[in-house]
Parts: structure tokens; sequence; C-alpha cells
């Protein structure tokens, strides 16, 4: 039994050393990740300056190769920087101190620093999403189309016209042969049918266009003018589902749908500096490139991103967009009687704006598009609140012709939706 | 024959004035009475500015006139920013709203919050999505306990103010609403009825002087 001691001693150090190697092991292996999200993550990208350094390649400076400097900077940041000259610096250019982390163990720095390592190596690039499906903001199949049929009906009336003229020789011929004297023909841009004929289609055909464009006066619909900033509608409230009142917030409580402020722009833009993820922009036929769209912002912002602490909101100035949707001057309209009343979707009358990479107009905007609307669209009475809108003592009405059977049910013009005060004033 | 060319040309010029490309707004029957003299919301209005010789840049101030208060807006908030300690301090703020609504607190929480906090308030809002969105740091889990224990007066601090990459949602929310944001917050983290959250994280700290002032105000005018 004696000499087994030693032995047994033996490999209760090696099951010990080994417990310790493998727990270790296991901590760097798989709570990395974990580790970082958890605790890094919400200041610090491994690429990029944000609220705090890039953490890509920490090693190499100051005394991080040591874990146990970095753990000690972790767990007790300001009792570090009072002592450390590195990290005052690090609080001049970011303009505030890290947070403590004072139960981080010294395994833990090291899975950390372990799995910022292998994500740096893999490089920025790291997982693609889908970038390779390209997107046309133009769709030029209509016009094609036009110019197709426009080309057949040319080549048909030709045909016609030969067709036409080989008859009227054939006749000729024929009474030649059979000797019937007929007078000359009269060619056929004197003939006095042929002339009527053109006259009656041109006037048509031409009237016709001449309405067309005369009703079409002022309407813009398809009307997508050039912005100081290609703003992609199909990449903020399509691919990144924000919300349209997150920007046109005041679509909910007043007369105009705001056009954000700069600093609503930057709230999210301040950390996206640039654009990666998603698929390839097209205006018309030339590429953009998202990153140096969002560096315009910047400059109308005043935002440096390399010294983000310094940034003074206070100081951006407005982007001049430029109006899409003009109403003339003698017309009123109210997003929030619409939005908020009326509980109408933005896109019954902005269209699919989640896939418009440059934002157009969708409706016509005109009288008979508005009025058409208010005929048809059904007043959602509120029967149960009890803090409901008692303005109109003519809906308490309608609510009992309702319930008592003399209605089905109520449209917008029953409530004044044609009235002509509702929007000439 | 002259009639025809006459004809024609009318009808040419009248097709040429009338047909406009995409880009451009096209012409109006009466200018007159399509655009007005006043300003309008959102009016190109850098003609007007030259015409009138006036300064070239549209004027822009960002803020209300000085000593206006917006009809319906709670006294103003006197814990600055740059206040020092004001984070911690603005653990002891209590809500003046005492009447959340919490399907419209949910309705701004999913507009304004939800985008990066997530629908369910665990930081995988669709800017995030475990590092998949376009947003470069993760978004604070609000259902962690770190936040659970965050008062909603720090909430509606931060909200204000902004932390870290968050930027300041004071123009985009009045005060009312961040309060009710924040209460909404509180109320998913407990469960529980927000007033009383509020209640038992304003008893931890102290309120400084201009904080209990400031939050008495409000919950006076309410």
């Amino acid at each position: 039994m004696i000499p087994c001691k030693p032995t047994a001693t033996k490999l209760k150090l090696f099951i010990l050393s080994f417990v310790v190697v493998f727990a270790f092991k296991s901590v760097s292996a798989q709570d990395g990740k974990a580790l970082f999200q958890a605790k890094c993550q919400s200041c610090h990208n491994i690429f990029k300056d944000l609220t705090g350094p890039a953490l890509g390649g920490l090693e190499e400076r100051h005394k991080w190769a040591d874990h146990n400097e970095l753990k000690a900077w972790i767990n007790n940041p300001g009792g570090y920087m009072a002592k450390d000259a590195y990290t005052q610096g690090l609080k001049a250019k970011y303009g505030s101190v890290m947070t403590s982390f004072p139960d981080v163990t010294l395994p833990e720095v090291t899975a950390i620093v372990d799995y910022i390592n292998k994500t740096y190596a893999a490089g920025p690039g790291g997982p693609k999403g889908p970038g390779d499906d390209t997107v046309s903001s133009n769709a030029p199949d209509k016009s094609q189309n036009a110019v197709i049929f426009g080309v057949i009906s040319l080549i048909l009336a030709i045909i016609a016209l030969v067709l036409m003229q080989v008859n009227s020789n054939l006749k000729k011929m024929s009474d030649d042969a059979e000797g019937i004297d007929r007078p000359e023909p009269v060619a056929f841009y004197r003939n006095k049918v042929y002339i009527a004929m053109f006259a009656i289609v041109f006037f048509i055909i031409g009237g016709y266009f001449t309405t067309k464009g005369m009703i079409g006066l002022q309407r813009q619909t398809n009307y997508h003018p050039e912005q100081p900033i290609f703003f992609s509608h199909k990449v903020h409230a399509g691919i990144n589902q924000i919300n349209c009142l997150y920007c046109h917030g005041n679509a909910w409580e007043s007369k105009s749908a705001a056009i954000p402020s700069t600093n609503v722009c930057m709230n999210c833009h301040k950390a996206i500096q640039s654009y990666e993820k998603g698929p390839e922009l097209f205006d018309g036929e030339t590429k953009i490139d998202g990153t140096a769209e969002i560096a315009k912002l910047y400059k109308y912002a005043g935002f440096d991103p390399k010294n983000a602490a310094a940034w003074d909101p206070s100081k951006a100035k407005p982007i001049e967009w430029n109006k899409v949707h003009n109403l003339p001057d003698h017309v009123f309209f109210s997003h929030a009687q619409h939005v908020k009343a009326g509980n109408v979707q933005c896109q019954t009358c902005h269209g699919e704006v989640t896939s418009m990479n440059t934002i157009q107009q969708f409706s016509e905007l005109s009288m008979g598009w508005c009025v058409n609307c208010h005929r048809q669209t059904k007043v959602q009475f509120n029967y149960d609140s009890t803090s409901g809108n008692k303005f109109y003592s003519i809906y308490e009405k309608f609510h009992n012709d309702i319930k008592s059977g003399k209605m089905d049910s109520v449209t917008v013009k029953d409530i004044g939706g044609l009235e002509c005060q509702k929007c000439h004033y | 024959m002259k009639k025809f060319l006459i004809i024609g040309g009318c009808v040419a010029v009248t097709v040429l004035a009338v047909s406009c490309s995409d880009r451009n707004p096209g012409r109006a029957y009466m200018p007159d009475m399509t655009y007005s003299r006043a300003y309008e919301t959102y009016a190109p209005v850098q003609d007007r500015l030259n015409a009138s010789g006036a300064e070239s840049e549209p004027s822009f101030h960002g803020g209300p006139v000085p000593g206006t208060v917006a009809r319906g807006e709670l006294t103003g908030y006197k814990l600055l920013k740059d206040t020092a300690g004001a984070y911690a301090t603005s653990a002891a703020l209590v809500n003046p709203v005492t009447d959340v609504d919490q399907k419209e607190a949910e309705r701004l929480y999913l507009i304004n919050c939800g985008i990066c906090h997530g629908a369910k308030l665990d930081g995988q809002g669709p800017l995030w999505k475990d590092g998949n969105g376009p947003y470069p740091v993760a978004p604070k889990n609000l259902m962690g306990d770190d936040m659970k224990g965050t008062s909603i007066g720090t909430i509606y601090h931060v909200a204000t103010y902004g932390k870290g990459q968050m930027g300041s949602y004071a123009s985009q929310l009045t005060t009312k609403q961040r309060w009710m944001v924040a209460a909404y917050i509180k109320a998913k983290q407990g469960g529980g009825s927000a007033a009383a959250t509020a209640k038992s994280d304003s008893t931890g700290a102290k309120a400084p002087q201009t904080a209990a002032a400031d939050t008495t105000a409000k919950a006076a005018t309410k």
C-alpha cells in the first residue's frame, strides 16, 4: 500500500490539474462570445470606436497583453485610472469612464480577449448578409411596352396604305382590260374621304391627349425629385422595419407629417457609420455608395466619426429635402385627422414606401381621388369609449339609427366629408 | 394646308407644355392659388428669401422661444445632463403622470424604442437581431436584472438625454410621453403596477433639492 501513496497523490494532482485546465478551456471556448455580448458590446465594437474604443488588437495597446492589468482595469476603472496616464487619455477622448465590472475573473478576461482576437483576425466582413440581390428604383417596362405597340401600329398602318394602293392599281388594270373608261383616280392626299377620316382621327387622338394633359397639370404622380442625400425608404422602413412614425411622428398629432430633424437621423447613425449589410443601391443606373451618403449626413450634423464624443447636436444644420407631396395652397389637409382619428394606414395614400428606394408620389392627390375615398370610407365609431369626441351630436343620431336598423353604415360624406369648406376655406 | 399647320402646331405646343419628367414638379393652372404667399411647412423658401433680399440661408432655431411653454406640456425638467451626478440623482425622480394609458404607452414604446430594444424589451430589436442587423453595438436588454433594478426616474432621464450610443428622445417624445414609456417599461419588467414601482424606487435614494422641487411641481400641474 505504501508505494501506492505517491501514485495516488500524483493521480489526484493530475485529476485536479485536468479539471482546472478543462474548466479553463471550457470558459475560453464557450463563454468568450457570451461574455462579450453580455458585458462589452453595449459600448464596444471590435472594429469601430463607438462609446468606447474598438477592441480589435487590444493586446498591442498599453499593457493589455498582461491580462492581470486588463482585469484590474475592468474590475475598477476609476481606481486604475487614478494612477495611469493612458486610461486618463482614453477618458479625455471618449468623454466618459468605462462601467466597472468588479466580478469579472481572470479566465473570463482571457476568454473575452480570445474571442475578440479570433473575430478580429476573421476581419470585419465576418458573416456576410444577403448582399447580392440588387434593386433598381426604375421600372422601364411600361414605357418599353408603349414603344413596341407604337411601332407595331405604324407598321400595320403602312401595310394598310400599301394594300390600298395595290387594290386601286389592280382595279385600274382590270378596268383597262374590260375597256371601261373611268376618270383618273385622285391621289390619296387629295382624296376628300381620306382627308376627312384623317381629320376625325387626328382630333380624337389629339383631343384625348390634350385633355389628359390639361387635367394632369399640377398632378405629380411618380414625382421623385433629386434629394440632397440618397435616402432609401426601402432600407430604413422595409429591411430594417423602422416604424413610419419613428421619423414622421408628427403625422399622429399635427397637420404635417414631420421631416425628421438631423438629430433623429443621428439617433442611429451615430453608431451606424457605414452601409454594409443591405442590398446594393441604384439610382437609375448609377450605383449608390451608402457609406458616402451617410458621410453627407455627418456633414449636415457636424459629426466627426473619429471624434464622436465632441459632437454637439445643437450645432447640426437642417437637411434641405425637396418636398415630394405638394398640395395647392387652396386645399387644407391634416395628417392627424386621417392617421389618428380616421385610422388610415400610411400606405393607403403613400403606397408601398417600404419597397421604394427613391420616395415618389404614389397617389394622384387630385380632388376626385380625395372625394372618392371620402365617399367610400366607413367611419370607425368608438361606441364603448366614455371619453370619446362629443363634438358632433349628429354622431349620436347615427349611432341610434344604426342600432335601430335605419342605417347600416356611415360614410365620410354623412359627417361633412363633401362640404366644400372641408378643404377650401 | 396652312390651317392644318396651325392646328398641328397648337396641339404640339400644348403637349410639350403639359408633359413633364418625373424629376420635375410640373406646372400649375393658377400659380397664385397654388403656391402660398405665407410660409408653409417644408415648402421651398429659398427663392422667396433671395427675392426679398433677406439672409440667403433659412433661419433655423432648434428650440422653442425662450420663456414659453407648450400647451399641455409638463413644467420643465431641470435636472440637466451636465448636472454633477445627474444620472445617479435621477433615480429619485417620481413619475408625475399618475394615470398612464398603457395601450398608448405601448404604442409609443413600439414606435420609438422597439426598433432597438425589441418588442419584448429583450434588446433584440430589428436593428440588432443578435448582431445580424446594421447596428454595431448591442442595445440594452431591458429585461436584464440590472435594468429591473434601475428606477423609473433613471429610465426617464436616459430617454431625455441619451446614454452611450443612444440619443436623446426629447425631440420625438414629450415629457409626458417619456414618463409614459418609462412607466410602460417598468410595468413590463415587474408585471405589476408602474406607480408602485416608482414609489419603492424613490424611497431608496435621497432626492436633491432641485429634482424634488421639480417633481412636485410636475405633480401639481398634473
